[in-house]
């Protein structure tokens, strides 16, 4: 039977159990490996924005190798817990092991511990692991550019983090995009937040969706990275909502609709 | 001393006696399917009874709360383990049971130089298909399956008595309200197996809802998300407490 009497694990800690399992992955910096001056890549586009129920998070759906488009049907963002999403942009294989580490770490504390881990905590989590995978980021091999966003219960509060490869996370009260086709659409999210119609903060579901799904589309027509919504092949972007009622993803059958009327001017 | 096989069966034996003893005034819990899901519940002077172990799985216990809380973690490690590892789908029951604690609780029993953990464990899960599958494991590891609901408690008497009223009633087509009714209308039966001078325990079901703490969850397949438990609300807690107190 397994004791808790290790000093060094703390009660409902994840990462603690996996490393005495010998399940956890060890990035350490190796210098032969080490490049300089390399480029960090994302060929995605993912963003975040509060709107007037919470935050919402929208992806697109592209993954690609170099110039080649390998997959059509990606899911960027990935729901952690019931009020958490993370989007990501880097190395899917290292992104997606993040957040399934994230999503055992944040459900195991809540069962072993009977209580939800606070939002402070949640955002520690993802930077301890964005720390520890340096190594494999400065060798080229794993970078990661999340985006996290979360509600809080308790306080009940929206919050988008942004963070750097080293762990660093930046909140962000207004806006956020990370990934290749970012830089385009970071500039039309300052520009509506600023002297658009309404704030960002203060807008509809309905505006903040029309608002996510015009930006994912001016990406793609600008970086090669980012793909278009396909309603042909039923392939729409991830948009999804983290409020007091926890995570929503929007239907394929919504967003159809959605892209439509979005994509008109004037709606 | 225990060189000799008979001694080494006496010593065994007095461990059944010691932890049946003290397990005696164990407060039932019960769990029952409804047309929705599985319900557990149970009374008890402190909370501590009824416990979520994975996205389809929770556990209810009756012993010495730090047995029950090793043990719970001991399966909360194993699930996690597994479901990260390999996925959700491969942490079942069975499987947590058989090659997880069971074994190595009878190894804890018959190793009679250590201490007995004081317990008797349901454990429920409600599979991918929808199907309920219910579990009664007890402190050397013996565990049993049932297909309609079961019960343990500290009293054999009570779980006999209340066992064959669970497998007698048709659980599977009530809806939660009504199950949390006759789950309760059992609980309340099941308290003349303890000894009617015991002012510990309550005599009414109005005083158990009033001293007490009632836990209840459910494991319900109408929820879209992947872990299925929820606690018994408040609100639903009082309506029962309102039909049946």
């Amino acid at each position: 039977m397994s004791s808790k009497s290790d000093s060094k694990v703390s009660p409902g800690d994840f990462f603690g159990l996996l490393e005495k399992s010998g399940d956890r992955w060890h990035a350490k910096i190796d210098p032969s490996q080490s490049q300089s001056g390399f480029n960090v890549t994302h060929g995605t586009t993912v963003l975040a924005f509060h709107f007037k129920d919470g935050v919402i998070v929208a992806g697109d759906r592209r993954a690609t190798a170099g110039n080649n488009i390998m997959y059509e049907e990606c899911d960027k963002v990935i729901p952690i817990d019931d009020y958490t999403l993370m989007a990501i942009a880097g190395v899917p294989a290292t992104a997606f092991e993040m957040a399934r580490v994230l999503t055992h770490n944040f459900e195991y504390y809540r069962r072993s511990q009977m209580q939800t881990m606070s939002v402070e905590g949640k955002i520690r989590a993802l930077s301890k692991l964005l720390k520890e995978n340096v190594g494999m980021a400065v060798q080229g091999l794993g970078v990661v550019s999340p985006i996290f966003a979360t509600y809080d219960v308790k306080f009940k509060k929206a919050a988008i983090h942004f963070y750097d490869m080293l762990g660093a996370d930046f909140k962000i009260s207004t806006h956020t995009a990370t990934g290749s086709g970012s830089p385009t659409i970071r500039g039309i999210l300052e520009h509506e937040d600023i002297w658009g119609e309404k704030p960002l903060v203060e807008r509809s579901e309905k505006d903040a969706v029309t608002l996510a799904i015009r930006l994912l589309y001016t990406a793609a027509q600008f970086d090669s990275a980012t793909g278009k919504a396909r309603p042909e092949d039923d392939i729409f972007p991830t948009v999804a909502l983290v409020t007091e009622a926890g995570y929503r993803f929007l239907s394929d059958q919504e967003l159809a609709g959605l892209c439509k009327t979005s994509l008109k001017r004037g709606h | 001393m225990f060189e000799e096989p008979y001694r080494w069966m006496e010593a065994v034996s007095t461990r059944h006696n010691y932890v049946q003893e003290k397990l005696k005034m164990g407060q039932p819990v019960l769990s029952v399917p409804f047309d929705s899901g599985v319900l557990i519940m149970g009374f008890a002077p402190q909370q501590g009874k009824i416990f979520e172990i994975y996205d389809r799985i929770a556990l209810g216990g009756v012993g010495h709360p730090a047995d029950v809380e090793r043990l719970r973690m001991t399966l909360l490690d194993m699930a996690h383990l597994e479901g990260f590892n390999r996925s959700a789908q491969d942490v079942t029951l069975a499987r947590l049971l058989q090659f997880g604690i069971a074994p190595a609780l009878k190894q804890n029993f018959e190793e009679i130089q250590r201490a007995p953990y004081i317990i008797s464990l349901l454990l429920v899960e409600l599979d991918s298909e929808g199907h309920p599958n219910f579990f009664r494991v007890n402190y050397d590891g013996h565990w049993e399956a049932f297909k309609n609901g079961t019960v343990v408690a500290g009293n054999e008497k009570v779980v006999k008595e209340v066992q064959k009223k669970i497998q007698d009633t048709p659980f599977a087509t009530y809806t939660l309200e009504k199950a949390l009714e006759e789950t309760c209308r059992l609980w309340d039966e099941s308290r003349k197996h303890y000894e009617e001078d015991d002012e510990s325990i309550p005599k009414t079901l109005k005083e158990a809802f009033d001293q007490w703490y009632l836990e209840a969850a459910v494991l319900s397949g109408k929820v879209e998300r992947r872990a299925i438990y929820r606690a018994v609300t408040k609100e639903e807690i009082d309506k029962l407490k309102s039909s049946v107190g």
